[in-house]
């Protein structure tokens, strides 16, 4: 290593950190204005929610609003028009019990299928993965028949049982992966101790698994509160709506409302996605990795 | 002091412990106790992915090979009716040739743009705050996101307000409402959304990429561009890869946005696939054609899946 000799050209380097410096500046100002094109239409729903229905359709439509009491207004009619209040709590009660319960259930498989020692891993493994491989089309009709047949087509446990079922095999890859790296040494002493696999698996792996539970737990309720496909297929009735399938619908009936009113019912519907993402931002991003990498 | 004993392991634990296999009658015996164990974890897992997933499946497979009586049910089997069908409907050939834009617009863009935004946000000064603004439309549901550019793109929305002003005219394009422009209107949308996640994949990928060798060329003298091309862009390509096939799968699979942006659009244009699929069966009532559809689909998903596990592997080979 030593007798490679460096030429280090002092002036070189200089005159590059100069030029890249320079660059800085120019890559500041291309980022600065993708930035600024990516806000318009943010900057555009955040004024028009604010606006009558009058006031939009006169006015520009990147003006400032006048007052910011319409907004009240705005969200009541979006709210009983769409029948948000359905929407919502079915989309939260989707959202929390199918990926809860996914997310647990694929704990469960994923202790199996890292702690326990047997042959034919793999295949058990990819019998559950294959539960991802397929597009979702291939599912809607064939449920849409057997939901029929079984009566749970319209019904929160229907669309329950889906949601737990299609949010199962993703998590499973990341438990998997990550028991895999942990420590065996505290689940033999235990196993010694004359500690059954339940006990194993519920006081020693996953309390050491709350990161990556979280992260997939986040990801998987987004994906459920934002589908609209299966929710239009399985559960098409007012009273069982998600509130992306009330959304939709409202939509589609704009001319009853003005587009201010549409505009708030999105708002209200992105809301708790958009929280979740800020409180939880770190366990998003770390769901991110996961999934990219 | 009979406890005593209980804190050595015998032999056959010892062994186990350090991950003998053996393939003696107890270890046997051991591994089949344990299988169990293990299946009685899975089951619930096993359970319902089989029979929400899977088994739904292989019905719909099976239902491509049928064909449909109105009020009596289906059964009657079909042989490659569907299939052939399909290949004279003229939809399908509308549709097919739509999702080939979309997936090629899917993967161009958001790549090329991401890639572009996270080489230039990297290490700048408020860096998280730019990633941020790019990524939040991510967040939002597609459903969310097209419902807000629907009214972006409507006669006098904000689009053509600032086409105007550039023109210093009045500008009224139905951007939503004509052929030609319908499909780019919806594109741009999609790559507002998802530009997002390509920009942070990468930058999960670049932070992953060691500093050596970067180092090393540029005491060597190779420029900043040069570096990019023949060291950085090499160590990156496993990330591209895994955008890409996620972004083809994204552009072979589009619906929502389409489903919402072009509830008000008569022609042809904002037919993909999926929404073909879902006309064929949920409007028109053409159950086994629209399995066909999906089982063509899941043909083309399973082709790109892999396509990428085997260049995954290879690309892993080559890094190494």
């Amino acid at each position: 290593m030593s007798n490679i000799e460096y030429h280090l050209d002092l002036e070189a380097i200089a005159r590059r950190e100069k030029k890249a410096h320079r660059g800085n500046w120019l890559a500041m100002a291309g980022t600065i204005l993708i930035s600024a094109i990516w806000i318009v239409p943010f900057y555009y729903l955040a004024t028009s929610i604010f606006k009558t229905t009058e006031e939009y359709s006169l006015n520009h439509p990147l003006s400032l609003p006048s007052s910011v009491t319409p907004v009240m207004e705005n969200a009541v009619t979006a709210w009983s028009n769409a029948k948000m209040g359905t929407g919502m709590m079915n989309s939260a009660l989707y959202g929390f019990t199918g990926a809860a319960l996914a997310v647990f259930i694929a704990a469960l498989a994923a202790f199996g299928l890292s702690r326990i020692d047997f042959r034919g891993k793999n295949y058990w493994f990819m019998l559950i993965f294959a539960g991802t491989i397929f597009p979702l089309q291939m599912y809607l009709i064939p449920l849409f028949f057997l939901y029929q047949k079984f009566g749970i087509l319209n019904t929160q446990f229907g669309m329950i049982l889906f949601y737990t079922a299609i949010c199962i095999p993703f998590p499973v890859l990341v438990l998997r992966n990550y028991m895999n790296g942990m420590s065996r040494d505290m689940d033999e002493a235990a196993r010694m101790d004359g500690a059954s696999e339940f006990t194993v698996f519920h006081k020693i792996v996953l309390p050491n698994c709350w990161g990556p539970m979280t992260a997939t737990f986040l990801l998987q309720f987004t994906w459920i509160w934002n589908d609209l496909l299966f929710s239009t297929v399985l559960a098409n009735r007012t009273e069982v709506r998600s509130i992306m399938n009330a959304l939709q619908v409202f939509q589609g009936s704009y001319s009853s409302v003005g587009p201010n009113v549409v505009l708030t019912a999105a708002v209200i519907a992105s809301v708790p996605s958009i929280l979740l993402y800020f409180i939880l931002r770190k366990h998003f991003m770390e769901g991110m990795r996961v999934s990219g990498a | 002091m009979p406890e005593i004993n209980d804190n050595i392991e015998s032999d056959a634990e010892l062994l186990q412990r350090v991950g003998w296999s053996g393939s003696g009658p107890e270890e046997r015996h051991q591994r089949k106790r344990n299988f169990w164990v293990a299946f009685a974890f899975m089951s619930p897992a096993i359970l319902l992915v089989s029979s929400v997933l899977l088994v739904p499946v292989g019905y719909n497979i099976y239902l491509s090979f049928t064909k449909w009586k109105k009020f009596k049910g289906l059964d009657e089997f079909a042989g490659f009716g569907n299939y052939e069908r399909l290949s004279t409907n003229p939809f399908f050939t509308d549709a097919f040739y739509n999702t080939s834009i979309w997936v090629g617009a899917s993967v161009l863009f958001p790549l090329i743009l991401g890639l572009g935004l996270a080489v230039l946000v990297r290490g700048m000064l408020f860096e998280s705050l730019f990633k941020d603004i790019i990524f939040i439309p991510r967040i939002l549901a597609p459903t969310a996101v097209g419902v807000l550019w629907f009214y972006v793109y409507a006669p006098d929305g904000v689009v053509n307000r600032f086409l105007g002003l550039i023109a210093g005219r009045e500008v009224d394009i139905g951007w939503l409402y004509q052929d030609n422009t319908v499909t780019p209107a919806i594109i741009v949308t999609f790559v507002w959304q998802t530009v997002g996640l390509v920009m942070v994949l990468i930058l999960l990928g670049l932070n992953a990429i060691p500093k050596d060798p970067i180092e090393a060329a540029h005491m060597d003298g190779a420029s900043r561009l040069q570096v990019f091309w023949y060291i950085t862009l090499p160590l990156l390509l496993p990330t591209l890869l895994v955008v890409t096939i996620l972004s083809v799968l994204a552009g072979f699979t589009v619906f929502d946005l389409l489903w919402v942006m072009g509830a008000s659009y008569p022609g042809q244009r904002t037919l993909s696939l999926a929404v073909f699929q879902y006309f064929e069966a949920f409007q028109k009532g053409s159950w086994a054609f629209g399995s066909a559809i999906a089982v063509v689909l899941g043909i083309v998903v399973l082709t790109v899946t892999w396509t990428q596990a085997i260049l995954q592997a290879r690309v892993d080979r080559m890094i190494r």
